[in-house]
Formats: structure tokens, sequence, C-alpha cells
């Protein structure tokens, strides 16, 4: 479903790649249901490096996977990449999800029975079926080429490292051009110089004017991003969480109790990228 | 068993169809109770009726007092006199013609052979009243039976009941008097014999033997070969013997498939806690208390689908073997139950699941710790040199090399979806080409035949003139009784040397020319290494006659060919006849007040028979066909479960659900493929195997029609349910959520 953008009442340049409205993730029904994500108001912009922080169980996964369209929200509307996407069937949400996200996660979850060069060539084929095989060979070269695994393009996923793992992830999110991609931990299980790896990557692709979403523990590397969104019980926003390295603690969601203040507003600047 | 059900908490679905398809397993295995449910059922019924063990056939014994001639004979205990003819019935106005019923005359009341009870209603106490069997006629309906002499007889329906002795068989039992008046007789025409003690088939034969000479002092003959029933056996458990053995044949079929089902289940079980295993040991479990726990998981799940099974298994013999007995006997028996093979159901699925669980658990213990912390199965693909070759060979769409490859990686469970879908073709073969061959074979039966009808007369002697058939061109009078040839029971057939009634095209030699010549079936005159110009001893109710050999005909039974002349004088009656062969759908040969019975409906009598054969194959193919369904369901639903990270990973990068289908389907494609393939071959080898043990069994020739017009059917069947069963399953994993199933594989 196509959405159209209303005009920016500013008139700035901001153009938001990611769009939600009231978004909420409920499990359960009654006294047993349990809240993921609890009325989210966010937006992301194009070309930008957003990073989700918070404790474990504050929601940050959940509403990592609602903005990849890995789940589906129980209230609200999230508009991503032009498309509403919270009203896709399945089928039409894993196309989407096809040509418009790349998604790392801490597991890497590559397929155990392809090669690398196949992992990746497989994210083309189910992206754009048209492209041919030769092109996807040589796509899937490229990508394996600019995360420095060349060498490595037939080697099963159990014959390849952590980190090489991870990056043929990276790879494979990258290969399609999405205009979105959310990594889910994507240093978790990586040791510093195999994340820092990752995360330039990552950065690379922003550099692109790819928009990622970053979801982590990782303090330091949530400084690097453009912009900090801290999550707590579900809910965007914790003033008494404390600092983020790097950030001064009344930019961190400092603004909450002001009136008549947008969600996008909520949110910090990260240093740069 | 709480293991058990915080098993069922952790995944319901699973281990609940794991569970049914082991019952069903268990269940089916009962099949191998039916030969014991069904001889037990007609044991009971022989006992309950106090069954003879020697049955003679004879003409009028007149006023000879029966068991007072008997008594000097050692092993009798008990003789009695019945009678047997057969009558036309009608409603009372308009006697019918056709069909004939059997009339079967006895001591009513004061019977202690072959006791005769009612079900319904109460025994005949008058001459004018009668008993019949189930479905013959209403209690209070009036039946006009037309006997011996064209007299009618008026006879008021009282009871419906019999004796298990004609179970099966339509009769009309009535007095012992009434019955003689319908036969024409003074006497009675057929004596049982219950022994004092030796039931032997020896003894049993000499004490026949010994009633024989007595009658023949007596000037009673016998009319047909004595029936000796040994061992407390009811008559026709011989008979119900050949079905029960292919039924057990079938039954091993279910068993293969329960050991298949209980190996990978069980194996699946152990083998999906690697991790799980692994975590234990990180944390310092042994590994003899983990293999322990690990068992004794295995166990409690096969002891949770005995409860099921053995109840399910008791179920679908008693169902079968009553079908069986119904269907060939008319007796409906009571609850019975195999307690070797419920023992030896529980003792299968518990100890081979302890057997299958102890390798699996230490196959899974002896993991090095950090590869089964690290990946799932503990077994990741690309350890072994047949996974890295195939992984080296980009044959096919991507998602067509991931099917393939885990065919390869998952071995265990590709042989045993091959097995499943094998072991369901080949049944589904074995039971359509055992419809076919009977098709064919009864069809045989009859080829060689000419004659449109086929009318005997009441009574078990020769008791048409010869020469009334003279009257009728299109008609002959024959001769068609009972022999023995080489411990074979054989039908022996006198005809005219010209005769138009049976097509005289041998295979070898030449038709009857002398009185002494004989034509023998070719198949069984191979069994028996007979060659033209032998000579034969063929025994006769009358005694051995010796014949000699000239040719072989194409009859595929167990017959022997003579001329009708020699066989009357051999049986006795020269000049007499009890069958008059007709090329038209009724002779017109005058019986001069005997009454007709005609046979023109043999092939639908055999088309019924046929009809109740598979009836209860089908039904047996159908549990095996279900049996194996639940496997091949129960494997696909542990292979996708196991899978779904896999899955819901090819889903985050753009997969659909067809896709997974397609990777799915694929993966079963080559597995359907070869087991359709072993499975024709093995439904053709069972087939021929069945075929060729009723031919060696019976000594006839039964000639393999091996069902090939089934196999789209059959291919069909296999492959749409195997595609739908795989589309429920992919339906099922992918229906979750895909961040949800990725965030479990954490």
């Amino acid at each position: 479903m196509e959405f159209t953008w209303p005009i920016s009442p500013s008139g700035s340049a901001y153009r938001p790649l990611v769009q939600a409205t009231d978004l909420t993730r409920r499990w359960g029904k009654g006294t047993a249901s349990h809240l993921g994500v609890d009325n989210v108001e966010l937006s992301i912009g194009q070309g930008e490096l957003a990073a989700i922080v918070g404790p474990s169980g504050s929601g940050k996964s959940t509403l990592g996977s609602l903005i990849a369209g890995l789940d589906q929200p129980t209230a609200g509307s999230l508009v991503v990449a032009g498309t509403r996407i919270d009203q896709l069937s399945n089928d039409r949400l894993a196309r989407w999800r096809g040509s418009n996200v790349g998604i790392v996660l801490q597991n890497f979850h590559l397929l155990p029975t392809l090669t690398a060069a196949e992992n990746i060539e497989l994210a083309l084929k189910l992206s754009e079926s048209r492209v041919s095989r030769r092109e996807r060979r040589n796509r899937s070269g490229e990508a394996l080429a600019s995360v420095g695994l060349s060498d490595k393009a037939k080697r099963l996923p159990t014959q390849l490292s952590g980190g090489e793992q991870q990056r043929v992830a990276v790879a494979r999110a990258m290969v399609t051009m999405p205009r979105l991609i959310v990594a889910d931990e994507p240093t978790g299980s990586l040791d510093q110089e195999s994340g820092h790896i990752v995360f330039d990557l990552l950065a690379g692709a922003v550099a692109n004017g790819t928009t990622v979403l970053l979801i982590t523990h990782d303090h330091e590397l949530a400084g690097q991003a453009d912009r900090v969104i801290r999550m707590l019980d579900g809910r965007i926003g914790d003033p008494s969480a404390g600092d983020i390295p790097g950030q001064q603690s009344s930019d961190v969601l400092g603004h909450r109790d002001e009136p008549n203040q947008s969600a996008d507003e909520l949110v910090s600047p990260g240093r740069h990228r | 068993m709480s293991q058990v059900f915080g098993e069922i908490r952790r995944a319901p679905a699973r281990i609940i169809v794991s569970v049914f398809a082991l019952a069903l397993a268990i269940g089916a295995i009962g099949v191998f109770a039916i030969p014991t449910v069904a001889a037990s059922s007609l044991r009971d019924a022989a006992h309950r009726d106090q069954l003879a063990q020697v049955v003679m056939s004879t003409t009028d014994t007149g006023d000879v007092d029966i068991p007072a001639l008997l008594t000097p004979i050692e092993n009798v205990e008990l003789a009695e006199i019945q009678v047997l003819t057969h009558v036309a019935v009608g409603n009372g106005d308009t006697p019918e013609l056709s069909p004939p019923i059997q009339v079967v005359g006895v001591e009513i009341g004061q019977q202690q052979i072959d006791i005769v009870h009612a079900d319904k209603g109460r025994l005949p106490e008058r001459a004018d009243e009668v008993l019949v069997s189930d479905g013959v006629a209403d209690i209070g309906a009036t039946i006009a039976a037309v006997g011996h002499g064209d007299t009618t007889t008026e006879l008021t329906v009282v009871g419906v009941g019999g004796t298990s002795a004609w179970s099966g068989e339509d009769v009309l039992f009535t007095t012992l008097d009434t019955a003689a008046g319908m036969a024409g007789l003074e006497g009675a025409n057929r004596v049982v014999v219950v022994v004092t003690h030796e039931t032997n088939q020896a003894d049993l034969s000499a004490t026949a033997e010994a009633t024989a000479d007595l009658f023949s002092d007596e000037g009673i003959a016998l009319t047909l070969l004595p029936e000796i029933v040994p061992n407390g056996e009811h008559p026709i458990e011989t008979d119900i013997e050949e079905v029960s053995t292919l039924i057990g044949l079938l039954g091993i079929v279910a068993g293969i498939v329960a050991i298949v089902l209980l190996g990978s289940t069980t194996n699946t079980l152990i083998t999906e806690r690697t991790r799980e295993a692994a975590v234990m040991r990180m944390l310092g479990a042994r590994r003899r208390k983990l293999r322990r726990r690990l068992r004794r998981l295995a166990v409690g799940i096969a002891v949770a689908a005995a409860v099921i099974g053995v109840p399910l298994g008791i179920l679908i013999s008693n169902v079968i073997a009553r079908m069986v007995l119904q269907e060939f006997v008319g007796i409906t028996p009571g609850l019975a139950v195999s307690l070797p093979v419920v023992v030896g159901s529980v003792a299968f699925a518990v100890v081979g699941a302890r057997l299958v669980a102890s390798r699996a658990a230490r196959r899974v213990t002896n993991v090095p710790l950090a590869s089964a912390l690290r990946d799932r199965d503990g077994s990741p693909f690309g350890r072994r040199f047949g996974e890295r070759l195939a992984a080296g060979i980009p044959i096919g769409s991507l998602l067509n090399r991931t099917s393939i490859r885990n065919v390869v990686h998952r071995r265990s469970r590709s042989l045993a979806i091959v097995g499943q879908v094998t072991i369901a073709v080949a049944s589904l073969m074995i039971v359509t080409s055992f419809a076919t061959t009977i098709n064919d074979f009864n069809v045989s039966e009859l080829e060689a035949w000419n004659w449109q009808s086929k009318t005997t007369v009441a009574g078990e002697g020769l008791d048409i003139d010869a020469e009334l058939a003279d009257t009728d061109p299109r008609s002959e009078a024959g001769i068609d009784v009972i022999g023995e040839l080489g411990e074979w029971e054989i039908e022996v057939y006198g005809l005219p040397a010209d005769t138009l009634m049976i097509n005289r095209t041998l295979d070898q030699g030449v038709w009857i020319e002398q009185p002494n010549d004989a034509v023998v079936s070719r198949g069984f005159a191979e069994r028996l290494d007979i060659s033209v110009g032998d000579d034969i001893e063929v025994l006769l109710a009358s005694g051995p006659a010796i014949y000699q050999v000239t040719g072989l005909h194409p009859d595929p039974l167990r017959s022997v060919f003579v001329g009708v002349e020699t066989l009357s004088t051999e049986l006795g009656a020269s000049g007499r006849r009890n069958v008059i062969y007709s090329l038209d759908n009724e002779t017109s040969v005058e019986l001069a007040g005997l009454t007709a019975v005609v046979h023109y409906d043999a092939v639908s009598e055999d088309e019924t028979a046929r009809r109740a054969i598979m009836l209860i194959f089908g039904a047996i193919g159908f549990v095996v066909v279900a049996v194996t369904g639940l496997a091949i369901a129960s494997g696909l639903a542990v292979n996708v479960y196991e899978r779904r990270h896999e899955f819901a990973a090819l889903e985050a990068i753009g997969g659909r659900r067809r896709d997974i289908y397609r990777v799915v389907s694929a993966e079963l494609a080559p597995l359907a493929m070869l087991g359709i393939g072993l499975g024709l071959a093995f439904g053709y080898i069972g087939s021929w195997a069945i075929v060729d043990s009723f031919e060696a069994g019976d000594a006839v020739e039964i000639n393999l029609a091996f069902a090939t017009g089934a196999i789209p059917a059959v291919v069909a069947v296999v492959v749409l349910g195997s595609l739908a069963i795989a589309g429920l399953m992919v339906r099922r994993v992918t229906s979750q959520p895909v961040a949800e199933m990725l965030r479990t594989a954490a």
C-alpha cells in the first residue's frame, strides 16, 4: 500500500523514512497480556543512523522487528519507505521486506546449507526475481568483496568465524540496496575488532544514503549514531535512565514534558557519524 | 510421566502427533492378532454348538438306527442323523423356482451335535414350523417350500438363528421328518459324529472309515467324501486361515511402518535436545545421568503411545476379524484379545524406544561440548564429506540447493520418509493388485466353460437319469463331485467325450477318449509333477479309482476331467448323473419331479465374494496407509519444526510462504519419487509373493495381475497427500511472526 507523506509543516528538508504513530505491540489478552511496545510515536529520517538503546525487555528489539516488518503491531500505524506496512498481508510484507529492508541479527541467521556467496545471492533473488543469474553472482561477489570476504565465497557458514558470518550477513543486507537496514545487536556476538568492522560497514551504508536502525546494548556504539532513542517499558524516553556516553544528559529525551512536542523531538541527536 | 507431560506442554502439537503416530503404529500391530481373534471366535462357536468332528453324506439311511449301528466303533461318542436338501421357496401363493435354499432337518430340541439355537423367536415345535438363518425371512412369515415330487410344504417362520455349522449360508432349519418329506427320503442322508477323545486327523479318518464300512454293510453309500474336522477346529477354520495369513502379511507391512516410525520419532525426540544436554553437561551433569534422562523421556512417550495404541490395536483387530467372520462365515464374534500380540506390541514399543533412545542419547552426549553449545542440533551442515560435496555442486536454483543439501544433511529423516512412502505405495499396490488378480482369476475360473446354466437337484446323490438330457440337444448330463488326489481336495468332472460344455483345447495331450482316460488341470498337474501318460489315483466317495492322464487342460483350478459313464460306474450309480449343463440360461430338460437348483449366476456369486475380500483388504490397506500417512506427517512436522528458524531467516530476507513451501516440497519430491519407485517394486514383489503363496498353498494357478492401471492414481494419492501435508506444516510454521521465530533461535 503506497502512502503519501504529508507536507512537513516546517518545510524543512527532513524526509522521514519511518513514521510510527501510536504503535503498540501486545501479546496475550486480559491480565496475562504483555506489552512489548506501548503507544510509540517515532520518525526516522532518510539516510539517518539511529540507535535504539535500553535495558533488556525495554521493547527495543520489538520496535526494531515492527519497523523491519518482521512482526505486526496490534495497534497504531507504521509507514516505512512509503508503505503502510501494518496493513500488509504476510506475503506482501515478505515481498516488501525483500525489496526495502536489510536485516542484520545477532545470531547471523545465514542459511546453513548455502555458501556465503549463495546466501547473498538468495537475498537478491528474493528481492529482485528478474535479475539474471550472472548478475546475481557478480553483485554477490561485489558484496562479499565490500566486506572483505572475497576469498571465502564458497565457505559454508559453519566454516566461517562469527565475525565473518556477521560480515556475510551485512553483505546480504546491503546487496539489495535497501532503503533501510535494521541491525539488532549486530556486534553482540563479536569481539571488539569484528564489532568495529561490522559497525563501519553499516556506517558506510548510511554514507550511501541508506537509513540504518541500530539496536544495541552497547552505549559506545550507540554514541556514534546520529540519534539515540532510549526505550523503557515499551515506551520511548526515560530521563532518569542516565547518560549515554558522549551525550549530555539534557540532550537525552530531556524535552518530554514540554507541551505540543512531537515524538521526533523525544529523541536526542547523536554526536555524528 | 511428569517428564512426558512437561514435553507436551513444551511442544504440544508435535508431541501429540508423535504419540498418536506411535499409537497408531502399535495399533496396526494389532492386525497380527486377527488370525488368533478369528480362530478363537470360531472355536468358541464350535464349542458352543458342539460341532461334529466327522460328517458323512450318505444315500437314504432308511429305517436303520444309525446311533445304534455306530455304537461298536470305539471312538464314537455320539452320532445323530440329519437331512440336507434343497427347495425352491415362495411366499405361499406363487412359489418361485429360484433361488433354491438349503433345508436342514434335525431333531430339534434333542440335539447334542450341531445344536441349532434361536437368536430371535423360538425353535420349531411342530412339523409346519421352521427356524431360518438371519436375513432369510421374518418371524411370522409363511414360506412355501417346493420339494421332492413338486410337493409344496407350507412353513411358518417361528425363529431366526441356526448353528455355526451352517454359518454364512441361507438355511431353513426344520424337523427331521419335515425335511425328509421334502427330500423324498425315508430316513436321513447325513450322519454327524462326535468322537470320544481322539480328535487328530488320522484317528478321525479311521473313525470315518469304520463308519463307512458299517454303512456299506447296511447298503448305505457315501455320496461325498467324509468331512473331517480335527483338533476342535471349526469346519471353515482352514478357509478363514488363508484370509488370516494374508492379513498377517499386511500386518508385517504395518509392523515395518511401526519400526520406522518408532525409530524416527524417538531419534528426533532425543537429537533435538542436543543443546539442552550440552548446557546440562556444561553445568556439571554426568553423561550417564543425561543418557538415563533422555532414555526415560523416550520410554515415557512410548508408554503413553502404548496406552492409546493397545486399545486401538484391539479395536482394529476385532473390527477386521468381525468383518472377516461376518462376510465369510456369518458369525458376529464377541470381543477377543490376543494377549501375546498385546504384550508383544507393548514390549516392541518400550524396548524399541529404549534401544533407539540409547543409541541417540549416546550420540547426543558424545558431541564435543563446544560444538553442541554452538549448534542447535550438534551436527551442523558441512561437517561430513558428503555434505561438503553436496555444497560444492551448484546445481538448480538456490532454493532447490537448500532442499537437496537438507536431504543429504538429514539422512536418517530422509531415509525414513523414503521408507514410509515406499510402504504406503507398496501397500496400495498390493491391495489393488490383489483386487485385479482376484477379478482376473474369477474370469479365468469360468473361461474354459461354455455352459450358461448348471442345474443340480436336491440331495447329494446321483439322482438324475442320464437319458433325461437326451431330449434337449443344448443340454448335457454330467457329474460334478469332490475327490482327492495326492492329499489335495479336487473337483472331479464326469463329461461326455464329445462334450460341448467345456473348451476341449488342451495345453498338452488329447481329450478323454478311453474309459479310464483323465485330463488334469495343467498348473495342478505341474505342482504334483504329473505328466501325460502317468496313472493317477483319485479318491472318490466310493473309494479309489485309477485313471491315465491323456492331457493337461488350461483350467486354473484343481480339476480332473474323466468320462462321465466311467465316473458314474465308479460311484456305484451307472447311468446316473447329478448335474445338467445347458448352453441356455435354463435347461428344457424335465427333471421328473426332482427339485432343480440352477446355478447360472456363478459369476455374480464370485463378484459378491470378491467384494467381501476387497472390503476387508481395503480396510487393512486403509489402516496401513493411514499409519504411513501419519508417519510421513510426523516426519515432516518434525523436519519443518526443527528448521523453523531457518525458514524464519528466509522470510526475513523476503522469502514468502510459497518459497518455503517450494523448499519443503522440493526436498520431499526426490524422496517421494524414490519412495514411489521402491514402493512400486516392493508392491510388485509383495503381490507376487502373496499370489505365489496362494498358488503353492492351494495348488491353483492364480497368475498375478499387477494393477498397472492403478499406478497413476496411487502416485497421485501419494504425491498430492505428501504435498498437502507439507502445505499444512509450512502454513503452521509461517503463521508465527517472523520476529518471534528469530528470537527463539537465540
